[in-house]
């Protein structure tokens, strides 16, 4: 029994690789190294189901394989991707879609509604974005093969941002049998519509992904511009390869053993900048930003002068040298929704340009009654921005008079951990670090982390009525000038009552061999598409 | 020959006596005062150096200066002050897994090798508790709890264990067979007896290159450990751990290793001469020969 | 003889299920949680208990431990929770790189530190002695993968002689084959010549102390047929202990030069396997590096009996 059900979807996993890649049998044929394209990107691909995983390397996957209906372009303005003709109705409660010509699943079946409209479901069940606007929409429905529309109970201004976005999970979409998947369930196949198909022959999952160009994708005619545009695969195959080393990442790009690296570490760069065949370039302008989470459930931070105390600890330019150096691609945050996001602003940010004040921290956690009693920082050691971060706020909050204990684990006990709502001296935890890529911290309804919804919000579980009232505010309003009026408002109670705090914002560049050109520059994944090696 | 050599043993003074012993055995008198520094550099560790822990990312990555002697690391710590802190750990690690392998090891092989009615089931566990890779299990181990010097201790001991038998045991099988064993059961010795008596001293020899393996490795798989991120926390310097959070500047600041490297190659070389040295010194044949 | 070895194998059984259920424990006592890394970072809390559910991680841990132990009596080593494919492919997959740079290193090993160790012991007391064995101290008193970066900053980064990192498969020729696994093997290899080279000085050395080779000396038999005949092959007992035991250390030691080398083996899985606590992989792993262990070791006390006649069983 179990026997048989592994059999049949290796053979239909085996089954659809053949007709993803007609041209490809059996691994026989190489393209050559020329039309080869070796990238390390910053992890592995965790599963391939990037509706499934907020992973990012899972986005990367997607990016390659699925289409999306609308994409992000380079002027963050949402652009038609899969969608040909489009339309709004005046009551602007009926958005209408056309497919465009061409598509075609890797099968080589057509591309119809009956595939889009559950993708969409499936989607909007694990996304917040998703679901944010699924709770406005009245009805979702095809009305041919090739048109569909959604129609609204209430305006809503983000309906082409949430469907065109570049953080995890994208609206990407799948045929209807995967599509039909429970939300919960991985799928089991890997047939998208995109401009690669993945190669299962060529695949070790851990080590390297490979994918071959899809000859049958009809691109589109404008030119790539963020995920929008014409996707032309002018490579034959792109190999996304798991090299968990970063020093063995680095001398294998100066060897010219791979093309690109996407994260090679700021102590590093100096190495590859003396090198004639390497550049470094930002692809990510917004990089991302650090956060400081704290858990509102227990002393001390349960106090709202507790975690305003925490404002004046973080000493944002020591936590950056400490991971970063004397990097020119660091800043330090003031604003709530990061630095130039559009959501970027100015507004009660006196705590930041006071700088670090240990004797103001330690008169507020006066005020907030703190009893000595140990803060347990989770420290991530296997990531290097974590583990510095830990060690260089928890001497700051020791030089405050406060007594720190830093729990040394790697990052599956931290995710695992900072779900506990326990105490921290039985399983539970006040303070751990992470961080969300710059646009997403720019947007308050896209990053689940800035959700204040106490119990259902996301680790930490900070709560807050007015902030919550702020965000759907800003969901509803219609123009970005309107938005950025709500921005400043959220922004003024956010560094009141400190749902998080930040450590800084970086970008990461990218390294790669002087003769790849064309990487795109995106926010939240790296498409190779466009991409070729002259 | 040898009354002469005690006699004046007995008349000279302390110094010439221990003259005599480093004249007769450099690599003991060597090895040994390597250590004993270490060990001193560790005790006094707080007259010696600063605060290992203090982080000060304005002086990160300094090369050595009459300030810092060693540098700073990526997060400016005083790398001198690491090492010299970090000396204890290690030693630590080093000496109890030893202790505690040897111990363990030494009489579960006796045991095994000689009473052949536990000797198959004793053995079978040996090769299933050895046959968990050992770093693997480690990471789990370390994992399991948290990291901490006594985790990594427990776990870098319980599978050097069945090394330490398997050595015993074999030179037990040996032993075993001379006829002065064979002579001493038929002379109706006790097993205890015949045990502590005949079999135990021919496992001493072995058994201290082995334990000076075990202490050397100690400290070389407490590196790889934190190399693989399961190490001792990294808040608490040791040598392995230095090494390894900065492997990354090999090329950029290489006093991040040089330093606490030459401190782990140092002792694991004292190590290691105190051990062939006092394995010449105890084996008589060996001696006689020469 | 044959009933020994018959009754061996059957021994490796109760070994084995011991291993199983000592593994399973460890890994599932331990914390962490797949489905938290599986669902990313972004996940809500509720999506990542959805997740343990469907996983079957929420049910008793006896029921979970007699499931596993169950499909493994069966052949079946599960399936990666996060990938899906069976862990048995993937550790196929994953087999050939491992293999290689295990034979590479042991011939490598063995014969380097059987030769330096003989000469040594040869030359007791005498500059070439002190010189071996000073190389064999530090041999392994730096780290593996300090050794590793040491030997691609010097032969690829500088003089670009070999290849930083991968693996070449066999199929693509024994030369590529070999390009690639030069440097892994040489800073695995490293500690092991230093290990196997002193024990076989050591043990060479109480051998050339046995009685029947001073007679042997004595009536004047030329020296370097003696050392071969007599005392390397009685020296041979404790010398295949401790390459049986090195089998062990050698399957650590891949693990780690796996990472610097980049070499897409079974180190490298079950490395990242237990970062992302992917529990059938690790479980699966650890069960066949300890069936391998298992089997080399009855083939080391198999090679006593051959190896040195007064040993029997």
């Amino acid at each position: 029994m179990k026997i048989t059900r592994r059999t049949a979807i290796q053979t239909s996993l085996a089954a659809s690789a053949m007709l993803a890649a007609p041209s490809i049998v059996r691994g026989q044929s190489r393209p050559s190294a020329a039309r080869t394209i070796r990238a390390v990107m910053h992890g592995d691909i965790p599963t391939y189901d990037p509706i499934w995983t907020t992973a990012n390397m899972a986005g990367y996957h997607g990016g390659m394989v699925y289409d999306t209906l609308f994409g992000i372009d380079g002027n963050q303005q949402p652009q038609p991707q899969m969608v040909g003709r489009h339309g709004v109705s005046d009551d602007k409660l009926t958005y209408t879609f056309e497919l465009r010509d061409g598509l075609k699943w890797h099968d080589g079946s057509a591309v119809t509604t009956a595939d889009i409209v559950p993708s969409l479901k499936r989607w909007a069940a694990r996304d917040g974005g998703g679901q944010h606007l699924m709770e406005r929409v009245k009805d979702l429905s095809a009305k041919d093969e090739k048109t569909f529309s959604i129609t609204l109970r209430e305006p809503y201004g983000l309906v082409l941002d949430v469907l065109a976005k570049t953080n995890m999970p994208m609206c990407f979409m799948m045929r209807k049998k995967e599509a039909e998947t429970d939300p919960m369930q991985k799928i089991d196949q890997v047939v998208g519509s995109g401009p690669f198909t993945l190669n299962l022959d060529e695949t070790k999952p851990g080590t390297q992904y490979v994918y071959d160009r899809n000859p049958n994708y009809v691109p589109r005619a404008e030119a790539a511009s963020g995920i929008a545009g014409g996707k032309v695969a002018k490579v034959d195959r792109v190999i996304m390869i798991n090299m968990p080393d970063a020093q063995t990442a680095v001398a294998a790009l100066q060897a010219g053993e791979i093309d690109f690296y996407e994260v090679p570490p700021t102590d590093l760069l100096p190495q590859l900048e003396s090198d004639r065949n390497i550049k470094i370039e930002v692809l990510n302008g917004l990089g991302n930003v650090g956060q400081v989470r704290l858990n509102y459930l227990h002393p001390p931070f349960d106090n709202i002068k507790a975690r305003q105390a925490m404002l004046y600890i973080v000493k944002q330019s020591d936590v950056l040298k400490a991971t970063f150096g004397d990097s020119k691609y660091v800043k330090q945050v003031s604003s709530y929704f990061g630095m130039g996001t559009p959501m970027e602003n100015d507004a009660n940010i006196d705590w930041f340009k006071g700088g670090q004040n240990l004797a103001k921290a330690r008169e507020l956690f006066k005020e907030a009654g703190y009893d000595g009693r140990p803060i347990v920082i989770m420290q991530a050691t296997n990531i290097a921005v974590m583990s510095n971060t830990s060690l260089v706020i928890a001497q700051a909050m020791r030089q405050a008079g406060l007594n720190v204990q830093v729990e040394a684990m790697d990052w599956s006990n931290v995710v695992q951990r900072r779900s506990s709502k326990a105490p921290p001296n039985q399983g539970g935890w006040n303070i751990f670090i992470t961080w969300s890529g710059g646009a997403a911290i720019g947007n308050p309804i896209l990053l689940s982390a800035h959700a204040a919804t106490g119990d259902k919000a996301w680790f930490g579980w900070p709560s807050d009525a007015k902030h919550e009232d702020l965000r759907n505010k800003w969901a509803l309003a219609p123009t970005l000038d309107a938005r950025k009026t709500v921005a400043r408002e959220l922004q003024e109670n956010a560094w009141n009552f400190v749902p998080q705090l930040y450590y800084g914002q970086w970008v990461q560049p990218a390294a790669m061999r002087r003769n790849l050109r064309g990487v795109i520059p995106v926010a939240e994944i790296v498409p190779w598409w466009n991409a070729e090696k002259v | 020959m040898t009354a002469f050599s005690q006699i004046r043993g007995r008349r000279a003074g302390l110094p010439a006596r221990l003259a005599e012993f480093g004249r007769r055995s450099p690599t003991i008198v060597i090895g040994a005062a390597i250590l004993i520094f270490m060990a001193c550099v560790a005790i006094l560790a707080p007259l010696l150096a600063g605060d290992p822990t203090f982080i000060n990312p304005v002086d990160r990555l300094q090369p050595p200066s009459g300030t810092y002697y060693f540098g700073t690391d990526h997060l400016g710590r005083d790398i001198f002050a690491r090492c010299v802190y970090g000396a204890r750990v290690s030693l630590i690690v080093g000496l109890s897994v030893a202790a505690l392998a040897v111990a363990g090891g030494l009489a579960i092989g006796l045991a095994a090798g000689y009473l052949r009615s536990v000797d198959n089931l004793v053995m079978r566990l040996m090769d299933g508790l050895m046959a968990i890779p050992a770093i693997l299990l480690a990471i789990a181990l370390v994992s399991l709890n948290q990291g901490g010097v006594v985790i990594v201790i427990v776990a870098i001991t319980i599978p050097e264990i069945p090394r330490v038998v398997r050595l015993v045991r074999s030179v037990v099988l040996t032993t075993r067979e001379q006829p002065y064993i064979e002579a001493a059961i038929s002379g109706g010795s006790r097993k205890l007896k015949i045990i502590l008596r005949h079999i135990l001293p021919s496992t001493i020899p072995p058994l201290i290159v082995q334990a000076t393996y075990v202490a050397a490795s100690a400290i070389l798989i407490e590196a790889g450990l934190s190399f693989l991120g399961a190490g001792v926390p990294p808040e608490t310097p040791t040598w392995g751990n230095i090494v390894a959070s900065s492997r990354l500047l090999l090329a950029r600041a290489p006093w991040t290793i040089f330093f606490p490297g030459a401190c782990l190659a140092l002792v694991v070389l004292a190590i290691n001469l105190l051990g062939d040295g006092l394995r010449d010194h105890l084996d008589p044949r060996l001696a006689r020969r020469m | 003889m044959t009933a020994y070895i018959i009754r061996r194998l059957l021994m490796t059984i109760p070994v084995m299920g011991l291993v199983a259920v000592f593994v399973f424990l460890l890994l599932h006592l331990a914390p962490g949680d797949p489905a938290a890394i599986m669902a990313g970072d972004n996940a809500s809390p509720e999506n990542i208990m959805e997740i343990r559910r469907k996983l079957g991680l929420d049910e008793p841990l006896w029921r979970q431990l007699l499931v596993w132990l169950a499909s493994l009596a069966s052949g079946d080593l599960g399936r990666s929770m996060f990938w899906g494919d069976p862990v048995t492919t993937l550790i196929a997959q994953r087999a050939e790189p491992t293999i290689s740079l295990a034979v590479t290193t042991i011939v490598f090993a063995v014969t380097v530190a059987v030769c330096l160790g003989v000469i040594a012991a040869a030359n007791v007391g005498r500059a070439v002695d002190r010189f071996v064995m000073g190389l064999a101290v530090a041999g392994f008193s730096v780290p593996v993968f300090v050794v590793g970066y040491l030997l691609i900053f010097l032969f690829s980064i500088e003089l670009r002689w070999l290849p930083v990192q991968g693996y070449t498969p066999l199929a693509d020729g024994i030369l590529a084959w070999l390009h690639n696994l030069i440097l892994p093997t040489l800073a695995l290899g490293l500690a092991y010549v230093a290990l196997i080279a002193r024990i076989t000085r050591t043990t060479m050395l109480d051998v050339l102390a046995e009685d029947y080779i001073r007679t042997a000396n004595a009536k004047g038999v030329a020296r370097a047929p003696m050392l071969l005949r007599h005392a390397l092959k009685n020296a041979a007992v404790p010398i295949v202990t401790v390459i049986g035991i090195g089998v062990a250390l050698l399957i650590g030691g891949v693990v780690i030069t796996e990472t610097v080398f980049n070499i897409p083996g079974i180190g490298r899985l079950v490395v990242d396997a237990i970062a992302r606590r992917d529990y059938p992989i690790i479980q699966g792993v650890i069960m066949i590096f300890s069936g391998i262990y298992v089997l080399v070791n009855l083939l080391v006390d198999l090679s006593y009996t051959f190896l040195d006649p007064r040993i029997r069983y």
